[in-house]
């Protein structure tokens, strides 16, 4: 059973106000060792200067999509264990598969609320303390 | 009725409208000239968002749910923010710059006395969204106590609204909480 205060999480995702609400989601939760990215190239130089534990990451960004920041991520040996959750929007079917083939460890569809963000970490890490 | 015009107006197209009516809870984004999107507001907000140089543009219509309620505004907030990504999403992907955006804001009107003041609720927090992301906000038309028909012509930027009488307000229908245990699959 992890304690959420030892996570490490980047958050990747183009728009800033969703951003601020899944680093309150993440704080709420216990998480406090948050960085942020605005698309898959910073993300990944961010991972690479700090490794995470845990990737919250958009599917549409510019530069390096969700799908390629997680392709990137899975092919290096630094962050290739880092968890990986993708944040969809209704619809994203297909491209949820081809992440899933890419190795992500979950998805969230949009909007969602805390227990379910809290929901998905812990299908991943296992309950949080 | 009181019409009001917003500042752009470009050229329009000279083939037959083709009406898209957007309601609560969706968006809708054109590069054809010949679309016009259309809705109904009352205390609900209608983003229009334009790229001029893309020549690309589009429509939402949202009402944070619980506005009207003792709620957590962050929880409510979300709601709004995943409208407003998926019509700014929509514009990039049909070439759309971010940096280009222009915004226009319509609604959020307080229809009802009795009810505190959703609709303001609604435009300040798409008025912060913008200011947030960047997007570029060309003004509009919120607030007042009555119902607007909105118009925009997504390709030329172009809005057009006509302020209705109180009956013909739509009626607000509250959005679907998201899902607090159904929408996560583990795999």
């Amino acid at each position: 059973m992890p304690f959420a205060s030892a996570i490490r999480a980047i958050i990747v995702d183009d728009q800033l106000t969703s951003r601020a609400l899944i680093r309150d989601g993440l704080q709420q939760l216990g998480i406090q060792d948050i960085e942020q990215a605005g698309d898959g190239e910073q993300g990944l130089k961010a991972l690479l200067q700090k490794p995470a534990h845990l990737v919250i990451s958009d599917l549409n960004m510019p530069k390096l999509d969700g799908l390629q920041f997680l392709q990137a991520v899975r092919a290096h040996p630094s962050t290739q264990k880092a968890a990986f959750i993708m944040l969809t929007g209704r619809g994203d079917r297909a491209l949820i598969e081809r992440a899933i083939k890419l190795g992500v460890n979950n998805y969230l569809v949009k909007p969602f609320t805390i227990p379910v963000l809290k929901g998905a970490i812990e299908a991943v890490f296992g309950k949080l303390k | 009725m009181t019409l009001h015009r917003s500042a752009q107006r470009t050229e329009e197209t000279e083939e037959l409208p083709q009406k898209v009516h957007i309601i609560q809870g969706q968006y809708h984004v054109s590069d054809q000239p010949s679309v016009v999107l259309m809705t109904l507001l009352g205390s609900c907000v209608a983003a229009c968002i334009h790229d001029p140089l893309a020549r690309v543009g589009g429509m939402n219509h949202f009402l944070l749910p619980g506005a009207d309620r003792d709620t957590n505004t962050r929880e409510a907030e979300r709601y709004g923010v995943h409208l407003m990504e998926l019509l700014v999403n929509g514009l990039l992907q049909r070439g759309a710059r971010k940096d280009r955006l222009q915004a226009k804001l319509f609604g959020g009107a307080r229809t009802l006395e009795r009810l505190s003041d959703i609709g303001r609720q609604n435009s300040i927090f798409a008025e912060r969204f913008l200011k947030t992301e960047g997007i570029t906000y060309l003004g509009g038309s919120c607030g007042g106590e009555s119902g607007r028909r909105l118009q925009f012509w997504p390709v030329s930027g172009r809005a057009r609204q006509a302020m209705i009488a109180g009956k013909e307000v739509p009626i607000v229908v509250p959005p679907p909480a998201p899902h607090v245990d159904g929408d996560v699959e583990f795999f």
